[in-house]
């Protein structure tokens, strides 16, 4: 099998390694995006750049992002999550309920465990019936949001307990920064580490890249699934609770459509909708960029539905971008 | 447990499996001898793949018994099947496009470092030994580190086998392995298998061609239909014998 080498061989070769090294650095084209967008708003939105502005998005960015990391990690082992925003909103409710009864520590505790039950119920329907994800999820979405919403009212329920949980989560640090923020980061690091860089993440990428494959070779492809429906859940849970904690109020409208914010950032960041394929970093920068779009386009002076419009081209370029990548590679 | 001698690695005792409407396999029994090379051969859709995934755990049968070394054994996933040391490389089943070599090479079985409970993947072990392994085959591979989806067909089927034969296993099952092989690519393959047999492990080869494991066979197993044929020896009948007895669905009576 030694092939004669030859130079059109070489040329061919060249060629191929030119597409490695872009595969080597998975992110180039969602850092690069972000510079140019970043740089766009700070020539012409005027208030863009000054501290209090970036710090503001990145609070925004922080919530939706940490979202997006569940929602990436669970798509990359090749389902999807819809049921997020949902989460989001009902976990907002639990917290400021058993922390108004109890106390805050406790409540967060609760609320995380109700999510690890939320996502564990996505998961075996999902996998015991066979239907699509894609409908398991958008019906406990519906579910939950209509419960919240019915047995609500529609009405707010201000956060009346202590301070330590909103502390932790999102009171201001200094310079208009908040441990949200830190712990956007962290968890971008972590679950980094744990898809690139562990037994586990190798299991997620097989799994979503060829489920069959993955189960011959020896991968408990149904528990890493369980496990990501669950993961999903409860970072959607901790969004829920930190921005419950930052306005001190939830309400049952909390979040709609913010699932679809989430598999946005998850695409620009070069998650491969079909899944087996994802970088954590990359979602970093795909939330970042959605949340600036959020706030850069209003102070450029455009009208906010624009940011709407903006995400969805965004998003349509990416997925494309990402399919053809994946193709080169084939 | 005493090993009998002469005692089978595995014996396989009236398997059945129906899919649907169709019954893929019929009260079939299979017997694989320690260190021997055995023939599965059969026409498209005879139920080679059906029986040898039941097998290597892929899915349990409808009915019948498989003994592994004399012991009665259940398998309920292909981790199962794995752990007593039965290896296969499906037909379509092997490698995952887009992940790296390296990752295929070890998936289910990836070199860890343990910090708490945590598996950290051992990288640096995993591309040195892959590479090692691939070489051996003769595959030529610029880094371990790229796509499978950009290997060719022979390339892929290398790495599979290498894979298989990497991992200390007492029982090799190969689902149509010389598919998709270049002349020389097979001649490699065809050496491996030899090498590996006499290294004591037992090999299941599965093809419709016979002249490709009529060279390294001793043993012959032909399946039509989902029901079994018959068996032979090499010394008992030609490699024409056996394509006569698939061809015809009956057993020669010389
Ligand atoms: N998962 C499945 N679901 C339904 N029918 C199946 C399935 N797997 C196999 N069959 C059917 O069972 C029969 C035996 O198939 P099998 O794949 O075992 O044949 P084979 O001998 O391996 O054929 P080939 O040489 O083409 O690989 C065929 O009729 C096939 O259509
Ligand atoms: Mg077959």
């Amino acid at each position: 099998m030694t092939r004669q080498e030859n130079p059109a061989d070489l040329e061919i070769e060249e060629k191929l390694s030119n597409f490695t090294h872009l595969r080597r650095l998975p992110e180039f084209g969602v850092i690069l995006a972000f510079i140019i967008l970043f740089t766009i708003f700070s020539i012409f939105a005027t208030q863009f750049l000054t501290l209090r502005n970036l710090t503001g998005i990145l609070t925004i960015v922080s919530e939706l992002g940490i979202m997006a990391i569940g929602v990436a990690f669970l798509m990359i082992s090749g389902e999807f999550d819809l049921s997020v925003s949902s989460v989001y909103a009902i976990s907002g409710f639990l917290f400021v309920t058993f922390a108004n009864r109890y106390n805050s520590p406790l409540a967060f505790i609760i609320t995380l465990i109700i999510a690890l039950f939320i996502g564990f119920c996505n998961g075996i329907i999902t996998i015991r019936t066979h239907i699509p994800s894609f409908i398991t999820t958008l019906g406990m979405q519906l579910l939950l949001r209509g419960s919240l919403l019915a047995i609500t009212g529609g009405e707010s329920v201000s956060y009346k307990s202590d301070t330590i949980m909103p502390v932790l989560l999102t009171k201001f640090i200094g310079y208009g920064f908040r441990p949200s923020h830190i712990w956007f980061c962290l968890l971008t690091l972590i679950f980094s580490l744990l898809l690139t860089r562990t037994r586990y993440g190798n299991w997620v990428f097989a799994t979503g890249g060829n489920k069959e494959v993955a189960r011959a070779m020896g991968v408990k492809t149904t528990r890493v699934k369980m496990i990501n429906f669950m993961l999903s859940a409860l970072l959607a849970s901790l969004s829920g609770c930190i921005v419950i904690s930052r306005f001190n109020l939830a309400n049952a409208s909390f979040g709609i459509g913010m699932e679809l914010e989430a598999i946005a950032s998850a695409v620009i960041g070069g998650t491969l909708l079909t899944g087996g394929y994802g970088t954590i970093i990359g979602v970093f920068f795909g939330a970042m960029i959605t949340g600036m779009m959020r706030t850069g386009l209003v102070m450029m002076g455009a009208p906010a539905y624009w940011y709407q419009a903006f995400v969805g081209a965004i998003l349509i370029v990416a997925a494309i971008i990402n399919l053809k990548l994946s193709r080169i590679e084939m | 447990m005493i090993r009998l001698e002469g005692q089978p690695l595995v014996k396989m005792v009236d398997i059945e499996k129906k899919f649907r409407a169709v019954q893929a396999l019929n009260k079939v029994n299979l017997e694989i001898q320690p260190a021997e090379i055995l023939g599965l051969l059969g026409d498209n859709g005879a139920g080679k793949s059906t029986l040898i995934k039941i097998l290597a755990g892929v899915f349990p049968p409808d009915g019948g018994e498989i003994f592994f070394e004399g012991k009665k054994v259940n398998f309920s996933s292909p981790q199962d099947a794995r752990t007593l040391g039965i290896e296969t490389v499906h037909q379509a089943l092997s490698l995952v496009d887009i992940m790296s070599i390296a990752r295929n090479f070890f998936l289910g079985r990836e070199p860890t470092r343990k910090i708490g409970f945590i598996h950290l993947l051992d990288r640096k072990k995993m591309n040195e030994e892959c590479k090692r392994a691939v070489t051996g085959l003769g595959v030529r591979v610029r880094s371990t580190d790229e796509f499978v989806s950009i290997l060719s067909g022979g390339e892929r089927q290398a790495i599979s086998i290498g894979r298989a034969m990497y991992f200390k296993v007492k029982l090799l099952i190969l689902d149509e392995p010389l598919n998709a092989l270049s002349v020389r690519e097979t001649r490699e393959v065809l050496r491996q298998i030899q090498k590996v047999r006499e290294s004591g492990v037992s090999v299941v080869f599965i093809t419709h061609n016979v002249y490709h494991v009529y060279p390294i066979a001793e043993r012959f197993v032909m399946l039509d239909k989902g029901i079994k044929l018959g068996e032979v020896r090499k010394k008992d009948a030609s490699a024409e014998d056996i394509i006569e007895i698939i061809a015809t669905g009956r057993m020669l009576n010389k």
